[in-house]
């Protein structure tokens, strides 16, 4: 049972599982440090994202790329139309956060309901099969979709990273974050930070769509128990720290994973949830490492 | 008939879920989204003693209430630590963790649900004893609540709702008034619940979701947030309109997305145009 290649196996596999989860939960991250909302709204761009692949994919029968790149345009314009007509309209009025969660839940729903219409309750890929070319490497298998999700998450994380640190949108965004009202006064617009942020939220989405699309079926209600993990490595994380987020999501990929040493896996969604309670009660800023006192190590 | 008469059973228990869930939520000012979980254990506690034990239905019924109120003191015992989104979200969590847990136990039914609820009442007297008695829940928990809040005590949870600080400068204790609040709603909703079971002798998981906490909520939203007759007005129209559709004999994979989307194009347009609800005022416009 705790042979080191199972363990390295066990490792690797909860490792490139939730990469899908750390794209989501840095788009959702990123939404709620900058606009300060839980925009629950996701579940539905995860959605459109997902079905609008497989549409282009199964139906039109063209290639991926053409794909992926339709989505960004249907999931980026319904992520823009849901900020400019939603969320802003419900800030303008000063409504509350219990209204923004109704508004953004209620939204995921009527796209939910309007895509099990269109394209019923059976569990879709964006392949024919599931199934990637394995590679051994040190007795570990490492599958072609392992490589492209890692692969695609860190790329994604360091142009995030890059983006918010250094480009003057990103900049702004962080300013917007810290003090909406205080950032206006300085010449910067509040409402041009919350729409960039809707339309990388929406590229994020995308990405992570495409990952959980060609490694598993999705029904049309399935985003709505994914962006559950999204809400927990957010929380996890700390709210305010995106990429402590997206490495609460990795840690939560790990923790189901290694969790089939011990427990039955139709637990594993329990565990999960277990965590989420735990954080809120016991951790609600998230858990923070302490930080390392670099100059009472080198003396 | 069989139909209208299922209806009508259905809209009083959703009525009996909403004005509850609005002394929680539109009265108490508590962010809870967990309603539909107490409505779940009170359905299940009724339903397992009513397979398991010969005790009478009405006994079957109050112990489901009771069982989902000692469970609303301990979720609000550790989580009222927490306001605001963390309630909202922690609620959230409670809710989905229970029912992992319900679809992991074998007592339960597991994701099957649990069936052969055995019914109290047979034959022809059926119908108009379960249209009676959730109708007389119905009204009673409106009556009730409208007692509460209309009462010293509601004038109370008012002052703590809208002016917590204050409230505990003047000495008071907002914590215990928040936990009361909480538990009477989530045992009328496990009341509501322990009827639910028994009229229709079939319980499925899958009817206490996160989908099932936003309809509640949303009938509470609908209506008016904070009102006596509010939710009463948003659980009719949104139990009833959606279900004028199923006259037009439409395939049941058709049917079920149709009403989704009647029920939340119509909580969206009332969302923009009337954020007040149906009898709210212009203060509580959301």
């Amino acid at each position: 049972m705790f042979d080191p290649v199972i363990l390295a196996q066990i490792l690797w596999t909860g490792i490139a599982t939730s990469t899908p989860y750390v794209l989501m939960t840095l788009g959702f991250a990123l939404t709620l440090k900058v606009t300060g909302l839980w925009n629950f709204a996701h579940a539905g761009l995860m959605a459109i994202a997902f079905y609008t692949m497989f549409f282009v994919v199964d139906y039109l029968e063209w290639p991926a790329a053409a794909a992926v790149g339709l989505a960004v345009l249907t999931t980026g314009l319904a992520s823009f139309l849901t900020e400019r007509f939603g969320l802003q309209v419900l800030r303008d009025r000063g409504s509350g956060n219990l209204t923004f969660f109704i508004f953004t839940l209620i939204l995921s729903e009527f796209v939910i309901y309007v895509i099990t219409l269109l394209f019923g309750t059976e569990p879709q890929t964006l392949h024919k099969s599931i199934l990637s070319p394995v590679t051994i490497v040190a007795n570990i298998a490492i599958s072609d979709w392992d490589m492209t999700g890692v692969a695609t998450a860190g790329i994604a994380m360091l142009l995030l990273h890059a983006f918010l640190t250094w480009t003057r949108e990103g900049q702004f965004m962080g300013a917007v974050a810290d003090n909406a009202r205080l950032a206006e006064l300085y010449g910067i617009s509040a409402q041009r930070a919350w729409r960039g942020v809707a339309l990388l939220a929406a590229l994020l989405i995308v990405a992570a769509m495409y990952l959980v699309g060609t490694h598993g079926g999705i029904v049309p209600n399935a985003p709505l128990e994914l962006i559950l993990t999204a809400v927990i490595a957010t929380l996890l994380g700390g709210i305010g720290r995106i990429f402590a987020a997206a490495f609460a999501a990795v840690f939560l990929g790990l923790l189901q994973s290694f969790s089939i040493l011990f427990i039955d896996s139709r637990w594993q969604n329990l565990l999960l949830y277990g965590v989420l309670f735990v954080t809120i009660l016991i951790f609600p800023r998230g858990v923070r490492m302490p930080r390392l006192r670099l100059a009472r190590l080198s003396r | 008939m069989e139909y209208l008469a299922t209806i009508f059973v259905l809209i009083a228990i959703y009525v009996t879920l909403s004005a509850s869930y609005d002394l929680v939520i539109g009265h108490g000012g508590l962010s809870s989204v967990a309603h539909p979980i107490f409505f779940a254990i009170g359905a299940y506690t009724a339903g397992l003693l009513a397979i398991h034990s010969t005790m009478p239905a009405v006994l079957n019924v109050l112990l489901g209430g009771v069982a989902a109120m000692v469970a609303s003191i301990l979720l609000a015992a550790s989580a009222l630590r927490v306001s605001g989104d963390y309630l909202l979200i922690a609620s959230l969590g409670f809710q989905l963790g229970l029912l992992q847990l319900i679809k992991n136990l074998d007592f339960t039914g597991g994701p099957g649900g649990l069936s052969a609820i055995p019914g109290t009442v047979t034959g022809a007297a059926r119908t108009p004893f379960f249209l009676a008695v959730t109708a007389v829940m119905a009204i009673g928990t409106v009556l009730l609540i409208r007692a509460i809040v209309k009462g010293p005590y509601g004038r109370a949870i008012t002052a703590m709702r809208d002016e917590e600080l204050a409230f505990t400068a003047l000495g008071r204790r907002a914590t215990s008034m928040k936990v009361v609040i909480f538990a009477i709603g989530c045992g009328i909703a496990g009341i509501a619940g322990g009827v639910y079971a028994y009229y229709f002798q079939y319980l499925s998981p899958d009817q206490f979701e996160v989908l099932q906490s936003a309809a509640i909520l949303t009938m509470v939203v609908l209506g008016g947030m904070g009102t006596t007759w509010g939710p009463v007005i948003g659980a009719v129209l949104l139990q009833a309109i959606p279900q004028a559709i199923t006259f037009l004999n439409l395939p049941p994979s058709v049917m079920a997305p149709m009403q989704g989307i009647i029920f939340t194009v119509l909580v969206l347009l009332f969302m923009f145009l009337r954020p007040s609800g149906i009898v709210g005022t212009r203060r509580q416009t959301l």
